[in-house]
């Protein structure tokens, strides 16, 4: 055994192997030589004939050294470096080759990882596969009639009370764990005590006392939430986000067991959630704190947390191990209508009737809320066909790359042949070749998909960093993608190489060059033809997207942009009580006024073009409840000015509504559409939300153009305006004006003079000015907040655009080589042509009707059909798009054709120049 | 008499036994066998160059350069102890395998 082990190792470094063989056969032919000069013959006779004794000797010597183990390393050496000589040799080739396998596999690689990511991730936590969500679609954020906002109306609830919860974790055993977490996670204003910092908003979510426990996690340092800590008057304590210990405070441990003044109030930090975690939901702002839910009433001064009528919860727990679903489903139903029947919202005539629809879904909660998902999903979805579409018409071109040269090679595997190369070792070569060449696209595509996931990330989530979303292509995709283009290149490298070897070499080496037929065979031309179809579809696709997005886009918002900032605050953060908030707005006013170039000053509690809604029953005095409702928003004196809104009737706030004023409102023109008789005189009329008192709480008083809120989309959107520090008359008797959260703004709109590149610094110092609490949540300009409603049309116009130039240039790629192979083959059959009389305009005829042939076949045959099939399957992608519009598939079409006709072209002018006592020379 | 009519292993088997004698370069070893069997047994350069290399990779046999009879450079092999015992080992084998397919054929 040590001696085989010794001989294999002294084989495997020797260094001349073949030298040594060759040796020994010489010696072999020249001993038999010497045997037959020994019985007489002459030196040369003797030679002669121990030659053809002995045979081939390319073979011998191949066979012999086939049995060495250094055999399989040396020729694979040997074949590579050949490879790579012959890759440098056609650097035309090559460069395309690489490049459309970069391309192809980058692209698949960076959507599939985009895709991994977003869509199939679990949350970092213990067997996510035992958890389970109560409640399946997104339904937020604080909700309490018998509707729910998720999306799904057919009564499916995922959105629960505090009550319920608890009612739940006592009454469904099944679960390990139960845990609940605020719906609309909102910014908390946070300042660590005894340091200069000065106090910043960031994300805050309050979450249950098992919260961590329902997940399996383990703290960074310190100790996480327990039971005793989600008690209603414990000592305030938060954990904070391992990225924000990180970024903010150096992973400094002293801040474990440290005072941070989390909107006013003193909380301590108990601990650091570990690396890693981003919470229980994907989202571009991850909480940075997490609080118990007792605490809010306090710290957010939140009025729902104890009302069993408010439903802001999402419940996700842990089952026992056995549970089966279809029964827990049932059971938690059943739990869930008891604690509805005891609410108010549940209890009238209209309330049993949805409580008997009243249901849950459960789902997995292994990835947590899938609000993020749910809402790429189907983009996603759509990307992910489109990218496999380049990398079939990649492939499609590799093929006829390979094709192509393949066939060029005839001579030369001929001529191989001939001289005894034996055919395995041939197609060996050239399966390294195209292994060779796979690997070096292999590595490129995985720098395009590194680069493209990043492109792709920024893309669709522009101005997120903090998405804990891992941009590094994940392994499978890239093998998979990698797979497939070596398997194309092997197959398509070989196939040529095989059918030649198989031929017989002289006649192969007779035939030459000398062709008369295109030369291009029935494989290369279907190829051309499904690329160009492909090619069509994405084309068609991208112009769809971009002619919605131009529809979007022309919608008239009727809003002004132009010297418009948008300064979202939050006073109740920073300790503000609502009775105090008319005094801080009007300080407001005053103050922005003072900046030289402010014109207007507006307050409201959210802006156009933002996500947010607040939605409300409507009533018009002395007419029946239609339960029809309309958004609604607060604005002060400056607000329509300041946003752009036009009067068109009646007036609209000034300085005199204020908290003590007649409450007054004013309602845009698609309200008066939807709630008054045609031609009424909507001023004076009173309404307000559904009931016999309710319904007076408000007079009109003027009447304001249709602008877009939270959508584009959102047409004949009925909305009111009330003065942003005016109770709701019916909420006067309720409650408190403590508990009137309504009160609270969310935005300062200042509109400017000239554009005011400091503005951002300038409301931040004046807001601070006021009081060091009120920080800046997020700065915008008018122009960048609608142009974020836009940001996944954009997305998805963009990337649509990018992968179909790819396959036109991939499809004009490949339309190209194969004209350019059939020019080349057919050089002497031109040349004998042009000799014989032809001119150059007929040689360009020819060459040109053969190259169009293929692609107007390929679009009329298949492209047009298809995409004119396809277009129906994004059409719920698209705005206010029906079927096929006619102008994309003409422009893409003739974008096509054009594309052609340059491939066609270049080559045909090469054949119009050929020089025919040259092309007859050519062999 | 080509290799493929041979028996599976024979060539191998007669290539041993011949260098079992002394040790000898690719050409005499065919010589031998050839004359050994009255010419019966020709063995193919094809096939015999291989045999020789996959014995020696095996570690049966073992080759050196040396002069040869007529004071040429010659690669020679010689058995090594491995292969001496596979030798002993193929021998029984055959003899084994020969009584046993002349039972047969009686």
């Amino acid at each position: 055994m040590l001696r085989e082990g010794l001989t294999r190792l002294r084989f495997f470094m020797s260094p001349k192997p073949n030298r040594e063989i060759d040796d020994e056969l010489r010696f072999h032919i020249e001993r038999q030589a010497q045997e037959y000069i020994a019985a007489g013959m002459t030196p040369q006779e003797a030679r002669r004939k121990a030659v053809v004794a002995f045979g081939g000797v390319e073979s011998v010597r191949a066979q012999s050294h086939e049995q060495r183990p250094s055999f399989f390393l040396g020729t694979l050496l040997q074949d590579v470096r050949y490879a790579i000589r012959q890759l440098r040799k056609t650097r035309g080739f090559t460069v395309t080759a690489v490049l459309t396998l970069a391309l192809g596999i980058g692209a698949n690689a960076a959507i599939f990882t985009l895709v991994n990511a977003v869509l199939l991730k679990n949350l970092p936590v213990v067997d996510p596969s035992s958890l389970v969500r109560i409640g399946n679609n997104n339904e937020c954020c604080v909700n309490w009639g018998t509707e729910n906002s998720g999306g799904a109306d057919d009564g499916s609830y995922a959105l629960f009370a505090t009550d319920t919860w608890h009612q739940l974790q006592k009454n469904a055993p099944e679960f390990e764990e139960l845990a609940a977490m605020q719906a609309g996670i909102g910014q908390i204003i946070a300042r660590r005590d005894k340091t200069q910092e000065s106090a910043r908003s960031v994300s805050g979510e309050f979450v249950s006392g098992n919260y961590f426990r329902t997940f399996g996690l383990q703290p960074q340092i310190g100790r996480l939430f327990t039971d005793a800590d989600n008690v209603e008057g414990a000592p305030f304590v938060a954990i904070m986000s391992y990225d924000m210990w990180q970024n903010n405070y150096a992973g400094d441990p002293s801040v474990v067991g440290s005072t941070f003044w989390i909107n006013t109030k003193a909380v301590t930090i108990t601990g650091i959630a570990p690396k890693g975690y981003y919470g229980d939901r994907l989202s571009s702002t991850p909480p940075d704190f997490y609080l118990p839910i007792e605490s809010m009433p306090v710290l957010a001064n939140a009025t729902h947390v104890h009302v069993p009528e408010d439903r802001w919860l999402y419940i996700i727990g842990r089952v026992k191990p056995g549970v089966a679903t279809a029964p827990l489903q049932a059971k938690i139903i059943e739990l869930v209508r008891q604690s509805f029947a005891a609410t108010k919202t549940f209890s009238d005539a209209e309330g049993k009737r949805a409580l008997a629809k009243a249901r849950v879904v459960l789902s997995p909660g292994g990835a947590g809320i899938q609000s993020m998902q749910d809402d790429y999903a189907s983009k996603l979805k759509l990307l992910m066909w489109i990218s496999g579409l380049v990398l079939l018409i990649a492939c499609a071109n590799i093929a006829n790359l390979l094709l192509v040269r393949g066939m060029n090679r005839r001579a030369e595997m001929s001529i191989r042949t001939a001289l005894g190369a034996m055919r395995t070792r041939i197609v060996r070569q050239l399966i390294t070749e195209s292994l060779v060449l796979s690997i070096i696209s292999g590595m490129a595509g995985l720098v395009v998909a590194y680069a493209g996931t990043r492109m792709l990330l920024a893309m669709a989530f522009p101005g997120a960093q903090n998405l804990p979303i891992d941009a590094s292509p994940s392994g499978v995709v890239l093998a998979f993608a990698f797979g497939i283009s070596l398997l194309t290149g092997i197959l398509f490298g070989v196939a040529p190489a095989w059918i030649t070897s198989n031929a017989n070499p002289a006649d192969a080496l007779r035939s030459g060059t000398r062709a008369t037929t295109s030369g291009a065979s029935l494989l290369q031309r279907s190829l051309i033809v499904l690329q160009s179809a492909l090619a069509l579809v994405l084309l068609v696709g991208a112009g769809m997207f971009i002619q919605s997005l131009n529809k979007l886009r022309n919608i008239d918002l009727k809003l002004n942009p132009t010297n418009r900032y948008i300064v979202h605050f939050n006073p109740q953060a920073a300790g503000y009580s609502p009775a105090q908030v008319e005094a801080l707005y009007r300080t407001i006013e005053e103050r922005f006024h003072t900046i030289p170039g402010v014109q207007k000053v507006g307050i409201s509690t959210y802006t156009p073009m933002e996500a947010n809604n607040w939605g409300e029953g409507v009533q018009i005095q002395g007419q029946p409840d239609t339960k029809e409702g309309a958004s609604w928003l607060r604005g002060n004196a400056e607000y329509f000015d300041s946003v752009g809104t036009h009067i068109l009737m009646g007036r609209g706030f000034t300085t005199q509504d204020t908290s003590t004023s007649p409450a007054v409102a004013v309602v845009n023109q698609s309200f008066v559409k939807k709630f008054l008789k045609p031609g009424e005189n909507p001023i004076g009329r009173r309404f307000g939300s559904p009931g016999p008192v309710s319904s007076g709480d408000f007079e009109i008083v003027g009447v304001v153009e249709d602008t877009a809120y939270t959508s584009v989309t959102w047409k004949n959107h009925a909305m009111y305006f009330i003065p942003m520090t005016r109770r709701i008359p019916g909420s006067i008797l309720q409650r408190p004006i403590d508990q009137d959260t309504g009160l609270y703004a969310g935005a300062v709109v200042i509109q400017t003079d000239r554009p005011m590149d400091n503005m951002q610094s300038l409301a931040r110092q004046t807001l601070t000015a006021i009081n060091p609490n009120l920080t800046v949540v997020k700065f915008q300009t008018f122009g960048e907040q609608i142009a974020d409603r836009f940001t996944e049309d954009r997305m998805i116009t963009r990337l649509m655009t990018l992968f179909s130039i790819l396959a036109l240039l991939l499809a004009t790629l490949g339309l190209y080589g194969v004209n350019a192979y059939t020019v080349a083959r057919r050089t002497s059959e031109i040349g004998i042509r042009m000799a014989l009389g032809a001119n150059r305009s007929s040689v360009v005829g020819m060459i040109m009707r053969g190259a169009m042939l293929q692609t107007v076949i390929g679009l009329a045959a298949i492209g047009i059909p298809v995409a004119w099939f396809c277009v129906r399957y994004i059409e719920s992608q698209l705005y206010e798009s029906k079927g096929m519009s006619l102008a994309v598939l003409t422009i893409a079409t003739l974008t096509l054709i054009a594309a052609a006709a340059a491939a066609g072209l270049i080559p045909a002018q090469r054949a119009a120049s050929t020089n025919p006592s040259q092309a007859l020379r050519t062999e | 008499m080509a290799t493929t009519d041979l028996l599976q292993g024979t060539l191998d088997l007669l290539i041993l036994r011949t260098l079992a004698l002394e040790p000898m370069h690719g050409w005499g070893i065919a010589q031998r066998i050839q004359q050994v069997s009255k010419d019966a047994l020709q063995i193919g350069q094809g096939s015999l160059y291989p045999a020789l290399h996959r014995l020696e990779y095996k570690g049966w046999i073992r080759a050196e350069w040396g002069a040869s009879e007529n004071n040429r450079k010659a690669k020679f092999y010689s058995l090594t102890k491995t292969g001496q015992k596979q030798l002993q080992a193929e021998l029984e084998d055959w003899g084994r395998i020969s009584t046993a397919i002349a039972l047969v054929l009686k």
